[in-house]
């Protein structure tokens, strides 16, 4: 009988970087890259992404942005040596953005009990940031569930007020 | 003229084929490869790694494109804010139309090929353009 597969880890893209000290800015612009693609720091000057089309380009053009400004940069495809380090990784990454959805489910929660008409900036904001969040969530943690359904509460409740009669009177009236 | 580009082609790349035959080269041919050592010495590299018309100083390819050619076009500029966004997300212009087309792009990625990509997305393209040029004349949103 032939053998279950065994699962192997995946293929995953390493960006290595090395930059100028001086000046700081260009390094603040790829601070702020990796930071938005939710990359995991392996160590100094090597980062990671789970591998594919997407996140391949996306490092490439940081290695280009850091050639740019006279550093040197390589972007690899690796696969991690076991399953119990690949895990690892994927453990940290899921709470990092666990954190990022403890953050929304606490500002949404904090506005539903807050000034009602203050509710349609605070849903705008933080609809936006869970798409952010979600763009480089790559192993979603149960907190992701938990900022959605905080955010779709504050949604309903600022819903409710839109449709409450005698504010739409006043709206109506604001609008004669 | 022939034109070269990375296979797997999404936003950046297909608005650029398409800014380059409707405002570079009428003939242009697309060639899609894996690796930039595999473009061929006669074919003018394009949103690849280490290329002239790649992402150069935070602009996405389109955008160094219409740089090289001193494209003043306000509508393109207008296009670009939007493939600016869908390729980098990086909230440097607020493009709300970036997510959708983002969106559209990877899903025809997901089913068509890159030269039936480039044939699909040139009416969008070419859609766009309309539509922005008119909201320029008009100074306000099209009907």
């Amino acid at each position: 009988m032939p053998k279950p597969a065994t699962p192997a880890p995946g293929e995953w893209v390493l960006l290595t970087y090395r930059m100028p000290r001086e000046p700081s800015t260009p390094r603040i612009a790829m601070w702020r890259a990796l930071k938005r693609l939710g990359v995991a720091q392996l160590s100094d000057g090597l980062v990671a992404l789970p591998a594919d089309a997407r996140t391949r380009q996306q490092l490439d053009w940081v290695a280009e942005q850091v050639t740019e400004s006279g550093g040197t940069a390589g972007v690899w495809l690796a696969r991690p040596g076991t399953l119990r380090q690949e895990h690892e990784l994927a453990t940290a990454m899921a709470s990092a953005r666990a954190a990022e959805y403890a953050e929304v489910t606490s500002e949404a929660t904090t506005a539903l009990d807050a000034d009602p008409t203050t509710h349609t900036g605070v849903l705008r904001r933080l609809r936006g940031q869970l798409r952010r969040i979600g763009r480089r969530d790559y192993f979603p943690p149960p907190q992701r569930d938990a900022a959605h359904a905080a955010v779709a509460a504050l949604a309903a409740a600022s819903d409710t007020e839109q449709s409450d009669p005698d504010q739409l009177d006043t709206e109506q009236e604001e609008l004669a | 003229m022939r034109w070269a580009t990375r296979a797997g082609i999404h936003i950046d790349r297909a608005a650029c084929a398409w800014l380059i035959r409707r405002h570079v080269d009428p003939d242009a041919q697309f060639l899609f490869v894996a690796d930039p050592a595999e473009v061929p010495e006669d074919a003018t590299p394009f949103d690849m790694r280490g290329v002239e018309l790649g992402h150069r100083g935070g602009d996405c390819s389109f955008e160094t494109i219409l740089r090289r050619h001193d494209f003043t076009d306000p509508v393109l500029w207008k296009i670009a804010q939007i493939v600016h966004e869908a390729d980098l997300d990086d909230e440097r212009y607020d493009a709300p139309e970036a997510p959708g087309l983002d969106v559209v792009l990877r899903g025809l990625s997901m089913t068509c090929d890159d030269q039936q990509i480039l044939v699909l997305t040139g009416p969008i393209f070419d859609g766009l353009y309309e539509y922005y040029h008119r909201a320029a004349l008009l100074g306000r949103e099209p009907a």
